[in-house]
């Protein structure tokens, strides 16, 4: 109950409700301070409210203002009975009630402005936000006191552009600047060297117009720093792949390109060679630009060829030779142009015969070609079947020598074969022995190969592994940087609110002591169950041994006359503890009644009711004692 | 902020006390922001007597990179915190950082203002002239009575001094209609201001 006293005591003096520094619980609050908080509160919520700060004078004004705020806070949603009687006449239970409710109803509004998304488009919204704000509030001044369109306004002094009139485009220009000077391992040339040394002029003064400085070093700038970035991306997927350094790689793919370009040149100059125009080409296109539209179709032609040919200086100086020898002087374009297509006719003719001479002569040649690989053919199959039939002829020979002496012969022969078949296996055997370490020795270089290839492989992948996640804690590390810069800043503009600890620090206690209480509460329920079985047993094991005796004796009673006096004594006894017992638990039983009754009466004592109905009287009689007072200012105005 | 290595190199030999003292370095960097700002300045650091005796590459290299270090600071409205961890990591000293933020920061507006004017925009209004003329009757008819407005708009361009007019007349209900598109563009603008 303190607690929440002190909860609501604190949110109530921090919305600003004025409160004695004593008042440390609810019990304490009178009616006015009691009705101006709630005033405040309502005024907080709701933001205009039309209910005055204090409680007034006239009775019948309090009612009214009583009233007022019962039909308030229903409004706001509060479930339960109010009314007037609430405020003026108020119990220390249903405050508290409506305290709570109200206060839960305040913080609500704070929480939720403070929480917002922290993103950088936010921000960057908000920045725009602010200096359109701080521009639009700005007054109009004449464009003629404007410092070349700007102004400085506010305190600090910050500047808005106004005017554009000394704008200027963006044009970037190159710009030389020495590059590693004192770097000893990149010798420069040593007139690059003077040159940076004397004659450069420095790096502000090398634009014509000062105002594309800036802009052609920001271009110069981010072109190295993308050109950097592309050279890492292809390093680290093709160049490293490819297992050379740095240097052999570089030098590969500028020797790769420059073959490129060289082997394209060559294609299209062999593309325009073989269409057949020679030098005059320039001739024709110097005729087209001159107006005459002859052999269109081939002008066209002749124009692509051209401007082909001038990429090779060979050809165009001779081409400009031959035309400068070429051109007539004095003589009309006419007689040129005919003069022109008479030659061009005769070198056609020529340039056919040429062509079919040429057609010619390399048939013939080709059926040369054919014939001498023919023969070349049948005398290596020639060669072949004579060195056949040599040896075919030795075997034979050397047999018929043999033939006389046949058996002998064939003994030694039998014998050479023997000795030879022997050799065979020796060697053979030999060569196992050589064989054998070199194979393992091949294996083993071949494992070994094999596995520093896949190591290297493996390597690789790891590098490229590690610099992924180089790459990736970099970015975790600026975004982090980012968000903590972010979030300082928020939390600077951000108003402290000190209470948060102590709540928090409150609610563990509760929660903690809340638990205690429960456990406590479930031992106690398992003694009394405990005991409530107990007693089950007790009274029915009783019961048993009552029935056993009083039959024992029973039997026996008719007998004799001492166990009928017994007997009596048993059922005596039996009745006088039933009595005990009843007793006993009527006596708790009147004592659970005597405690709710004592709690009844706390909460009746509470209410206060009885000097609710003092207070009740007491106004009844002012309120009689005003209307009388007003009926007389009446009777005496009318 | 991404400076290149070369600008990172020059930087590197800016904070090396071998190569330029102190002296010198406070003298670059002031040189640095008036050679970028001041059409004048542009050369004073060709005149300047401090570094007649060392290697003049060395000194352009370090100008070059210091000047591309004002921009692109600027440019991106670094504070001295984020300028003070780069230039650490180029390895200045601390009391090179701090004259380089001394002056950064009182510079740093003109450097903006200097970069803001980097642009094409279309032409801005500065102020109008208006007039008011009743336009009784003409040649056809006897009575037109009706009120024509001559309005005539000072514009600014870009790259050329002096104001060029734009001129025009309208009936009331044409300006009516040209103040109401004004007025909603101001409550767009308002909006935004707000959001």
């Amino acid at each position: 109950m303190e607690e929440v006293d002190n909860i609501i005591l604190h949110s109530l003096r921090s919305i600003g409700c004025d409160i004695d520094e004593e008042v440390q619980s609810l019990k304490q609050f009178s009616t006015e301070v009691i009705v101006a908080c709630t005033v405040k509160c309502l005024r907080t919520i709701v933001k205009d409210v039309d209910l005055p700060s204090s409680l007034p004078q006239g009775t019948a004004a309090k009612f009214r203002v009583g009233t007022a705020l019962a039909s308030n806070l229903q409004a706001l949603g509060y479930r339960g009975d109010i009314g007037y009687q609430t405020f003026l006449y108020s119990s220390e239970v249903d405050i508290r009630k409506i305290f709570m409710f109200l206060v839960d109803k305040l913080p609500k509004e704070t929480v939720e402005t403070t929480e917002e998304v922290l993103g950088s488009s936010v921000l960057l919204q908000r920045n725009i936000a602010s200096v359109l704000s701080r521009q639009l509030a700005s007054l109009w001044v004449s464009p003629y006191i404007k410092n070349r369109g700007i102004t400085m306004r506010g305190q600090p002094q910050t500047w808005q552009r106004e005017g554009t009139c000394c704008m200027y485009h963006f044009h970037a220009s190159h710009v030389i600047v020495p590059e590693g000077s004192t770097d000893l391992t990149k010798p420069t040339p040593k007139a690059i060297k003077v040159y940076h040394q004397s004659s450069l002029p420095f790096v502000t003064g090398q634009c014509l117009h000062h105002g594309d400085t800036a802009p052609s070093l920001m271009e110069a700038n981010m072109a190295n720093v993308t050109a950097q970035q592309e050279w890492e991306a292809e390093w680290n997927s093709a160049g490293l792949a490819s297992r050379l350094s740095q240097q052999d790689y570089r030098s590969k793919k500028a020797q790769r390109i420059r073959k490129r370009i060289t082997d394209q040149l060559r294609q299209d100059r062999q593309r325009s060679e073989a269409s057949g125009e020679t030098t005059n080409d320039l001739q024709q296109l110097l005729a087209t630009i001159g107006g005459r539209g002859v052999g269109a179709a081939k002008t066209k032609g002749s124009r692509f060829t051209h401007t082909e040919k001038l990429l090779f200086a060979k050809d165009d100086e001779k081409a400009l030779s031959e035309v400068q020898s070429q051109v007539p002087v004095g003589k009309t374009e006419e007689d040129i142009q005919k003069e022109r297509e008479e030659e061009l006719t005769k070198l056609k003719d020529e340039l056919n015969s040429l062509t079919s001479n040429l057609e010619k002569l390399e048939l013939e040649v080709r059926k040369f070609t054919a014939g001498s690989q023919q023969m070349e053919e049948e005398i290596a199959n020639q060669t072949r079947a004579n060195l056949e039939k040599e040896e075919g002829y030795k075997v034979k020979k050397r047999t018929l020598d043999l033939l006389p002496d046949a058996e002998n012969n064939i003994a030694k022969l039998q014998a050479v074969v023997d000795s030879s078949a022997q050799r065979l296996l020796t060697l053979a055997s030999q060569w196992e022995k050589h064989r054998a370490p070199l194979i393992d020795q091949y294996r083993s270089l071949k494992d070994t190969a094999s596995r520093t290839e896949s190591e290297a492989q493996r390597k690789l992948e790891e590098i490229k592994e590690f610099r992924k996640k180089l790459k990736q804690v970099q970015d975790e590390a600026r975004g982090k940087e980012e968000l903590s810069k972010q979030l300082r800043s928020e939390f600077e503009r951000m108003t402290k609110e000190v209470n948060r600890s102590a709540y928090t620090k409150r609610i563990m206690e509760i929660v903690a002591n809340i638990k205690k209480q429960k456990m406590e509460i479930d031992k106690v329920l398992i003694d009394t169950r405990t005991v409530q079985k107990e007693i089950n047993q007790l009274s029915g094991k009783l019961d048993r041994q009552f029935t056993v005796t009083d039959e024992l004796i029973f039997r026996d009673a008719k007998k004799d006359e001492a166990v009928k006096k017994a007997y009596r004594y048993l059922a005596a006894l039996h009745e006088n503890c039933e009595l005990l017992i009843r007793t006993v638990e009527e006596t708790g039983g009147i004592m659970r009644e005597i405690r709710e009754l004592e709690d009844q009466i706390m909460t009746e004592d509470g209410k206060k009711t009885l000097e609710n109905l003092d207070k009740i009287t007491a106004d009844l009689q002012q309120m009689k004692g005003e209307n009388e007072i007003l009926l007389k200012k009446r009777k005496a105005k009318s | 902020m991404e400076l290149s290595q070369l600008v990172l190199d020059g930087l590197i030999l800016a904070g090396d006390a071998a190569h330029v003292n102190d002296k010198g370095f406070s003298v670059l960097v002031t040189r640095a922001f008036d050679g970028l700002i001041d059409d004048r300045h542009k050369n004073l650091i060709a005149k300047d007597p401090s570094f007649r005796g060392e290697d003049q590459a060395v000194v352009k290299e370090v100008y070059a990179a210091l000047v591309t270090l004002v921009a692109e600071a600027a440019k991106h409205d670094l504070d001295t915190s984020s300028i003070s961890s780069l230039l650490e990591e180029c390895k200045f000293n601390n009391e090179r950082i701090e004259t380089f933020n001394k002056i950064y920061t009182a510079k740093k507006q003109l450097v903006q203002i200097l970069l803001s004017g980097v642009g094409t925009t279309p032409r801005h209004i500065v102020d109008v002239d208006w007039r008011l003329d009743y336009y009784i009757k003409n040649n056809h008819l006897e009575k037109v009575n009706e009120a024509v407005y001559l309005v005539s708009l000072k514009t600014e361009v870009s790259e050329s001094p002096g104001l060029k007019e734009v001129q025009f007349s309208c009936t009331q209900e044409q300006l009516q209609d040209l103040v109401g598109k004004l007025k909603d563009a101001c409550k767009c603008l308002e909006k935004i201001s707000q959001s």
